[in-house]
């Protein structure tokens, strides 16, 4: 599934209009992004929960040629599944 | 100061965007988590274009030890969601 057939599924479901739903959707992954570039935890009971990790700047090589290369500090986001998902998608 | 944005949070924030009232707002967000979760079952993943895919992959059952008695126990296979971030969220959270 993708974004534009949860969209469409949550109108079906709710009797939504697609516009609307388009607008509930994209506000709820707005809401989470907008966290996270904060820097703010994300914890959705049910659901699971969502940190952001600060990678520290390094000095790498490319293995293949040699060349040294400075890798940028960087944030990724970490999903943990919370209970419920994990014996949902077990069950 | 990190703050924790929970179920509460996003429903503010679509309240603010929206003409719903939050009653109304709060059933539409346990609607899109049980859809995203049926989805993820169901399909093994889910694309939110623009964040990034949620994966369900299985794991292949495997000894492991209970650290505190060592007793020797097999993990059963199970199936674990992953989430990949999107190339567009990665640039939004690292701009350069």
């Amino acid at each position: 599934m993708n974004k534009s057939e949860l969209i469409k599924a949550l109108a079906e479901q709710k009797k939504l209009h697609v516009d609307e739903s388009t607008k509930i959707v994209s506000a709820f992954v707005d809401s989470i992004k907008e966290a996270l570039v904060r820097g703010d935890r994300v914890e959705i009971r049910g659901f699971g929960s969502f940190k952001i990790k600060d990678y520290e700047g390094y000095v790498g090589r490319n293995p293949k040629t040699g060349d040294v290369v400075h890798v940028q500090p960087k944030k990724l986001p970490f999903f943990r599944p919370g209970k419920e998902l994990k014996e949902f998608i077990n069950s | 100061m990190a703050q924790t944005l929970t179920k509460a949070g996003i429903v503010d924030y679509i309240y603010e965007r929206t003409d719903k009232n939050r009653a109304e707002i709060k059933d539409l967000v346990e609607s899109i988590l049980e859809i995203m979760k049926q989805s993820i079952k169901k399909d093994h993943a889910l694309l939110v274009s623009g964040f990034g895919k949620f994966e369900a992959y299985d794991k292949q059952a495997r000894k492991g030890r209970n650290p505190q008695t060592s007793e020797t126990i097999t993990l059963p296979p199970r199936k674990v969601v992953v989430f990949r971030l999107s190339r567009k969220f990665r640039a939004e959270l690292n701009p350069s």
